[in-house]
This record gives structure tokens, C-alpha cells and sequence, in this order.
């Protein structure tokens, strides 16, 4: 902080106004600091800002996900009626929901306590957020007061232990019932209820001023089933009353009417009505999986006080049928219209009930050296040389609409056979059975294809009818779109381009004759070394519908778009091939293991209307990054190697390499699509 | 009709054919918000090759549980995707249910409905609130046992089943998906109902429209 006036810097010299708004804003000076600065009075300051204010020369900007979070805010203000609701903006994910909830908690309950007042509080994750982001400041004479009795779980959010850590920053007093939860029966909870002491805390409770409680869904992930509050029968029973929420261990359909179990008869504890005779109940709560109970907490305006997240906000609302809040533009967070126009797009086709068996003929007429159909199961495609004796058998597959994927990869030295499915859909469990067959050496197969629900259950099912044959299967998923779940939920992650690199490896440890264990490993590998990330710029479209598969704005893309059209993480203006290329190696560059000295294999691949000369543009760019990184480049590929139909944009796959992997990298392989060494 | 024969039963594969044949461009266009546009197209080819391969079947000798296999095997071969196996199991684990008999009563009757839907949760993993078919099946087959069970007879069980499944297939609108291809949309499936939600509440119903 500057001490005392300075001459008039050069670039303010006409302008008094311009300089002091100058330190106002990019500065981010007081005015009292402004005033010395410029060696002029507060009184002056607060005069030139004001007209500064007026003629446009300093203007007051909202963050533009500050302000969303608002129109969502007041959007479910006004619908479900509440007093207040503060919605905490969208962050980059970088924090946990939770805890960002109960920062924004503790706020909003700091300000509505007064003194004197009795504060009912609830249990669970969020409401113990809350305790935890408390700031010590005592209330004078606040009393904290349990809602439920105890349970016997294991957690450390249980009610004794929310109540007390909430108490203790506020210097409150805390009540904690004397009972438990749940009783055994009906006559306990009455005679319970009885006794004087707890007669007493009850009243007290009765006559809160305030509470405070989280929303529980009644999903099976939920805490519901471990708070030890309820055993799956009863929780059974509350399902067939279609139960969607809990608010302090009370049940509550989709629309927030009370559902009555026979848990309610033995529980100790507020009731629905009684809660919603306290005159202010704060709910917080967010999360996707959260949205109907929420809603449904709304719904029967069980709270006048909502705090949430922008996401779950926006989802109630949309979830609720709301008209669309008004958004900023350029929002962090894609809004994709799913199918949008109906437009007839142009395909080279016959009758798309034949594309299948279509296409099948003209690649094996295509290529007869690689590739023959399995006689009686045509979707089953067999490399002409692979199996053979002593020899793991690697079975690949999926939809079709990814060509060469998974087609062009079945050659000796890669794949030994390819199930192929319909357009975008697995291929059921016959066909699989038959490449399993047909793969087998009596080595064991191995099968390998991207994580999608539809392929895993079909090759599940394959490899159930596989063992009835006496054949052995072990499966390698592949995941590795970085842009499709966290890093923590890697096993979530879908497989795309980089199948190319993890089917090679895995392809050439089979070849070499290694046993399935080890081939399994090397599978393994190649899948936790590989990174993919992708960009579209325009939708596909399916040869029996014509029309597009989703939206994309004329000048927009979207970054880590999946190849059947899933969203990706970001919806964006069109920018130039090095940003795009630099966005996507950020996010790749964040979880490659590969230091300065190290190498990796890269692969830039096209969606399928994207062509080589744009390709290369981006491999360029990889390579100028990669080097700047000191990480060496062992081989690259250009070109289409797993495609979405005729979508444009594409994809960066980075494998690093150990020793290892670089040799099952250079193994020889001969397929339709591909050939090495 | 109190005992139905395995005439009956492929008729009533007949109707869910002719009910998923009328309702595809609906099913196709609930996908097209959340998927990829060919549920009413999958459906549809499934419970065609089912309908092309009981009709090769001898309904004289032919019992319930192989009228339910056929339907199992058809279907998860003509579809594959994620219906094929998660239906395949259910008409299987129907056809389980009933070994042994020649004919199917009420009670034939409930045990196969819960067994489908166990059968499917066993094999898709989903669970209630994923905004999934499920969130239609597992209510259906609550429903029917809880009518069984009050003593209602088959129509009464089966359109208690519709009854629950239409509810819930009405709540995945307020469901964000956690399963499957949808669930990489998030919020923006808000609003919609799941399609494999909705054809199973038009299958229950052609069900229900032919046997009860």
C-alpha cells in the first residue's frame, strides 16, 4: 500500500476520474487508501468514483457463475415459496460438494441466530459440514438441541456428535435427547416419551425457533441404510410407499407428503408436522443423486430455507418442470439440446436394416488375408492367421459406427476376433461366444472393449456360456477418456480411441505367446498408461434415423465429448487447433505419468469428418508440448482409428511407455487397418 | 381368464409386439432427448424376431417355460445393446419360474412378473432412482405381490402392476441417470422420462390388456 500522495502517474494526467477508479478496481484500493494516494479527501474520492460510476468509466461486473448461481436462487425462491435460498456457485470441481455446502451453511446460520434462541439440528454428512465450517463466535444464550435420539452407527455424524460440534464454536448450550432414535416397539417409544426428562427436552424442541437439517434420498447408496436407524425390511416397506426423501429419519413421497412406515410408530424424534410448526427450517443439501428427494422436500415446503449448490438448483427446477433460468453465455458448464433439429442427413446407404451384413461382406471381400466370418455367425469376424494352439485368444467388439474400430484390428499380431454389434449397440452374447470360440487356443481368452453398461453385461454374459465350454475369459475394460469421470473414478471412465494402443499391447503379448496372466497384465497396463481426451464440432447421425444425434451451435465445440455423442466437459466458442490441442493436453498432461527423458506413443485420430491436413496440425502441436515437456515421442499415428459415424473433431491418445510396453508396442502386427514392424 | 396356456402366453407376446410396434415413434423420441434415438427401433426388432420365432413354435406341446426361453433367447439375440441381456434374463428367469408347469395361474402369474424384474436387476445393477427401466419393473413387481397377496384376482394383480409402473416411470423425470449411456448426461435428462421406463409400462400394459 502506497503511504502518501504521489505525483500523478503519466497515463492519469488528464484523467482524475480514470485514475481513481484505477485503483479502485484493478488496484482493489479503499477509498480511504484511495484518498492518499491520490492526496485528496475520502469525501473527493467518494465524489469521483460516484461520477466515475456514471459515465461508464467504472463499471461493477458479477462473476459470471456468481451471478447464475443467483437466478437459480431466486428462481426456487419464488417457485417453492421459500424465505431465502442461497445457492453456491459452480466451482471447478476441484472441492468437495460437501464441504463447499457446509461452508455456505455455517454462513447463512450464523446470521439467523440471535441470541436467546433454541436451534433444532438434524444429522448427517452435510449438517456435520456445517458444525465443522462453523467460525467460533459465541451466540449468548443459544441452545442446540438434538432432533432424533441416537443411533448406533459407526460414522461420525451421527445426532449426538452433530449437535455438540455445532454447539461447541457457538459457545451454545447443547441438549442431546436422552433416548434412542428407534425403539423396539411402539409401547417403548410411549413409555419413553413419558418420562419426564424426556417430556422436557421434547417441549423444548417443540418450541425451536429454528432448524437445521440435511435431505436424505432413499436411494440404496444413501445414508439412510447406514445410519443403523433402519433395517431393509422396513426400508422395503417404504419403498413400495414410494418413499423418495428423508428429513430427520421422517419419510416423504415424491411430492413431499408424509409417508407413514412402521419405523414412525417406534422412532423418537420430531415429526413431519411437528417440524413444520418451527417457524424457520433451513435445509442443505446438493448432490445429482440428491435431486427428487430434494425436490420433493420443496414440493411439501418442509423447509423456508434452501441452500444448495447451482447444479442440484438448476436440476430441481428442470426436474420440477420450470421454465429455463436465464444463464450467462459463456457458462462453464455445457447446455447440449439432444435431438434437436430434425434434419435429413445425407448417407452413402442401402436400407439401413442391412448396413450391418452390408458392411460385413465388403470388408472380408476387402480383405480376405485378414479376415473371415465365422460360418453360422456372421457377426463374428476371425483373423485368418491369429489363433492358433498354446495361444491366449484376444476377442475385441462393440457397435458398430467406429470403423476400423474394432473390425480393423483383428490381424495376427493384434485381435483374433471382433464381435460386431448394431450401430452404436453391443453386440449380444452369441456372436461373442463364437469369437471366444473360434479365439481359443486352449490358453484362455482374453476379452477386451470399451466400458459401456450394454457391452459389459452382453460380454458377461458371453463369458458365463464361455466357462460352460470350458474355456477361460478374462475381461480388461478400457477407460481411458480422461474427460468422462474423475480421476478418483477412473473405473467409470469410458474406452475410445486409445483401445488402439491398449488392444496392441495386449495383442502382442497374446502373439508372443505369454500365459493369460500375463497377457491380462499387460492389458491392464497399456489401459492405466493410455489417455485420451477429444473435441467435437459437429454431431453424427445414425443411418436409421438421418437425423442428428445432438446440437452443436454453429461456431461452438465441445471439449471431451464422448463417440456416441456424450457430453463432455466444457461447451465452448471455436478456438484455434493450438488452444484446443493445449486445452486437451492440460487434462491429459494431468494425469500422465511420464517425466522429462521418458517417452510415449501418441495418436491423433479423427471422429470421421475431420481430415488429416487438421490431424496433423494438432499432432504438430503435441509434439511442440511434448518437447517443451522433455518427453521424447517413440511413434506417432494420424489418422481414423475409432470414429463416431460422420462426426468432425478429434481425439489426442497419449500412451507412456516403459521398456515393456514399447516392445509389445513394436511387435509386428497385420491387420486391415493397420500394420507394424 | 383364470389358467393361461402357452397359446396364451404367445399371444400375449403377440400383443406386446403389436403395443411396442404402435408406440415406437414415442419410445424412439423419449430416446432421442436422452440417447440415441432407437429404443422404439430396438424394441421393436426384439419383440419382432420374438413374435417370427414363437410362431415356429407347437403351442400343443410347447409348455409356459418354453414359450418364456424362446422369447429369452430371440430377444437377446436380435438386440443386444442393454435390453437385449437385461430382458433375455428376465424372460428367462420367468420361464424358471414356472418349470413344471403346463399352465399358469395368478400366482404362475405373479412369480413370473417379480422374476423378471428380479432378473433384471440382477443382471443391469441398477437400482431404484436411477432413472432406468427399473424404476418402472421394481414397483410393477411390488405392486403385483401386494395385490396378490390382498387377494386380487389376475386382472386386478396385473393392472396394479401397470398402476405402479406408469408412477414410476412418471418419477424418472425427476431422476437424474446414474446408469448406462444416459447417465453421462447429468441434469440435462431432467424433465424427460426414461425410455426404457416407458416401455415397460407399455409392455406391463399389453400384458395386462391380453391375460388379465
Amino acid at each position: 500500500m502506497r503511504e502518501r500522495a504521489e505525483a500523478i502517474p503519466l497515463q492519469f494526467r488528464d484523467d482524475l476520474l480514470l485514475w481513481a477508479g484505477w485503483l479502485y478496481v484493478h488496484d482493489g484500493l479503499t477509498q480511504n487508501d484511495i484518498a492518499k494516494v491520490m492526496g485528496i479527501s475520502r469525501a473527493t474520492v467518494n465524489g469521483y468514483l460516484a461520477e466515475a460510476r456514471t459515465r461508464g468509466i467504472v463499471s461493477l461486473n458479477i462473476e459470471p457463475s456468481r451471478l447464475g448461481a443467483l437466478g437459480i436462487a431466486q428462481a426456487l425462491k419464488q417457485r417453492f415459496r421459500l424465505a431465502e435460498c442461497i445457492v453456491v456457485p459452480e466451482d471447478d470441481g476441484s472441492r468437495p460438494l460437501v464441504k463447499r455446502l457446509g461452508e455456505a451453511g455455517a454462513g447463512v446460520l450464523r446470521s439467523l441466530l440471535r441470541p436467546g434462541d433454541t436451534l433444532g439440528v438434524a444429522w448427517g454428512r452435510t449438517v456435520m459440514a456445517i458444525a465443522d465450517s462453523m467460525s467460533h463466535v459465541a451466540i449468548p444464550d443459544l441452545s442446540v438441541i438434538q432432533v432424533t435420539g441416537g443411533t448406533t452407527a459407526t460414522f461420525d455424524f451421527a445426532p449426538e456428535r452433530c449437535a455438540s460440534r455445532l454447539a461447541e464454536p457457538l459457545g451454545a448450550r447443547c441438549i442431546s435427547l436422552t433416548a434412542p432414535a428407534v425403539v423396539s416397539s411402539a409401547a417403548a417409544r410411549d413409555m419413553l416419551m413419558a418420562e419426564p426428562i424426556l417430556r422436557e427436552q421434547f417441549d423444548l424442541l417443540r418450541r425451536a425457533d429454528k432448524i437445521l437439517f440435511g435431505i436424505c434420498s432413499t436411494r440404496p447408496d444413501s445414508l439412510i441404510y447406514t445410519s443403523g436407524l433402519i433395517g431393509q425390511a422396513a426400508m422395503t416397506q417404504y419403498h413400495a410407499l414410494r418413499a423418495t426423501a428423508v428429513v430427520a429419519g421422517r419419510f416423504m413421497d415424491d411430492h413431499g407428503r408424509p409417508v407413514q412406515g412402521e419405523l414412525d410408530a417406534r422412532m423418537i424424534g420430531l415429526s413431519l408436522e411437528e417440524i413444520g410448526r418451527i417457524k424457520t427450517r433451513i435445509a442443505v443439501a446438493g448432490g445429482p443423486d440428491k435431486v427428487p428427494a430434494v425436490l420433493a422436500c420443496l414440493r411439501g415446503g418442509h423447509a423456508t430455507i434452501l441452500v444448495t449448490d447451482a447444479a442440484t438448483g438448476r436440476s430441481v427446477l428442470k426436474a420440477d418442470e420450470a421454465p429455463e433460468v436465464s444463464e450467462p453465455q459463456r457458462s462453464s458448464r455445457k447446455i447440449q439440446d439432444m435431438g434437436g433439429k430434425v434434419v435429413r442427413t445425407k448417407k452413402l446407404i442401402n436400407d439401413p436394416k442391412n448396413i450391418i451384413e452390408e458392411m460385413l461382406e465388403g470388408v472380408v471381400g476387402a480383405h480376405p488375408r485378414h479376415l473371415r466370418q465365422v460360418t453360422g455367425s456372421p457377426r463374428s469376424v476371425v483373423a485368418v492367421d491369429g489363433p492358433r494352439p498354446g495361444k491366449v485368444g484376444l476377442v475385441i467388439g462393440g457397435g458398430s459406427g467406429h470403423e476400423p474400430t474394432f473390425l480393423g484390428f483383428v490381424g495376427r499380431g493384434l485381435a483374433d476376433a471382433c464381435a460386431v454389434g448394431n450401430v452404436f449397440a453391443s453386440p449380444p452374447p452369441d456372436p461373442i461366444l463364437e469369437c471366444a470360440k473360434a479365439a481359443s487356443g486352449g490358453a484362455g481368452v482374453l476379452f477386451m472393449y470399451g466400458n459401456y453398461t450394454g457391452d459389459v453385461m452382453n460380454f458377461d454374459m458371453a463369458a458365463e456360456m464361455a466357462a460352460m465350454d470350458d474355456i477361460e475369459v478374462r475381461t480388461v475394460l478400457t477407460t481411458d477418456d480422461v474427460a468422462s469421470a474423475p480421476a478418483d473414478q477412473k473405473g467409470k471412465r469410458r474406452g475410445v480411441a486409445g483401445n488402439f494402443f491398449i488392444f496392441k499391447i495386449a495383442g502382442a503379448a497374446c502373439d508372443r505367446m505369454w500365459s493369460l496372466e500375463d497377457c491380462e497384465r499387460a492389458a491392464r497396463k497399456a489401459n492405466a498408461s493410455t489417455f485420451t481426451m477429444g473435441v467435437a464440432l459437429s454431431p453424427c447421425s445414425l443411418p436409421h434415423t438421418l437425423r442428428h444425434n445432438f446440437e452443436i451451435g454453429e461456431n461452438d465445440m465441445e471439449i471431451g465429448m464422448g463417440i456416441h455423442g456424450e457430453p463432455g466437459i466444457a461447451r465452448e466458442p471455436l478456438r484455434s487447433a493450438d488452444e484446443v490441442t493445449d486445452e486437451i493436453l492440460e487434462r491429459i498432461f494431468a494425469e500422465l505419468p511420464s517425466r522429462k527423458g521418458d517417452k510415449v506413443a501418441v495418436l491423433v485420430n479423427s471422429l470421421g469428418s475431420t481430415p488429416l491436413m487438421e490431424l496433423y496440425v494438432i499432432s504438430r502441436r503435441v509434439h511442440q508440448r511434448l518437447a517443451r515437456k522433455g518427453i521424447g515421442v517413440h511413434a506417432t499415428w494420424v489418422g481414423n482409428y475409432c470414429t463416431s459415424l460422420e462426426m468432425a473433431g478429434a481425439s489426442i491418445s497419449i500412451l507412456a511407455l516403459d521398456d515393456e510396453l514399447t516392445e509389445l508396442l513394436d511387435h509386428p502386427c497385420d491387420c486391415a487397418s493397420f500394420r507394424a514392424g | 381368464m383364470t389358467e393361461l396356456s402357452a397359446a396364451d402366453l404367445v399371444g400375449m407376446f403377440n400383443a406386446i409386439a403389436a403395443a411396442i410396434e404402435a408406440d415406437r415413434d414415442r419410445l424412439s423420441e423419449l430416446d432421442g432427448v436422452i440417447g440415441d434415438a432407437d429404443h422404439g427401433v430396438t424394441m421393436g426388432i426384439g419383440f419382432g424376431a420374438v413374435n417370427e420365432a414363437l410362431a415356429g413354435l407347437d403351442p400343443a406341446s410347447a409348455d409356459p417355460t418354453a414359450v418364456f426361453n424362446t422369447a429369452a433367447k430371440t430377444f437377446l439375440n436380435a438386440v443386444g445393446a442393454s435390453t437385449g441381456p437385461l430382458y433375455g434374463t428376465a424372460f428367462m428367469r420367468a420361464g424358471a419360474a414356472l418349470k413344471g408347469r403346463r399352465t399358469v395361474d395368478r400366482d404362475g402369474m405373479v412369480a413370473a412378473v417379480v422374476a423378471m424384474a428380479k432378473g433384471m436387476q440382477d443382471r443391469g445393477k441398477a437400482e431404484r432412482g436411477d432413472k432406468t427401466m427399473m424404476d418402472a419393473w421394481l414397483p410393477a413387481a411390488e405392486a403385483i405381490e401386494a395385490a396378490a397377496a390382498a387377494g386380487a384376482p389376475l386382472a386386478g394383480c396385473l393392472q396394479a402392476a401397470v398402476a405402479a409402473a406408469a408412477e414410476g416411470a412418471e418419477a424418472t423425470k425427476t431422476m437424474i441417470a446414474s446408469k448406462g449411456r444416459a447417465s453421462r448426461l447429468g441434469e440435462r435428462a431432467l424433465g424427460h422420462m426414461d425410455p426404457g421406463a416407458a416401455s415397460a409400462v407399455v409392455i406391463l400394459q399389453a400384458m395386462a390388456a391380453s391375460v388379465g
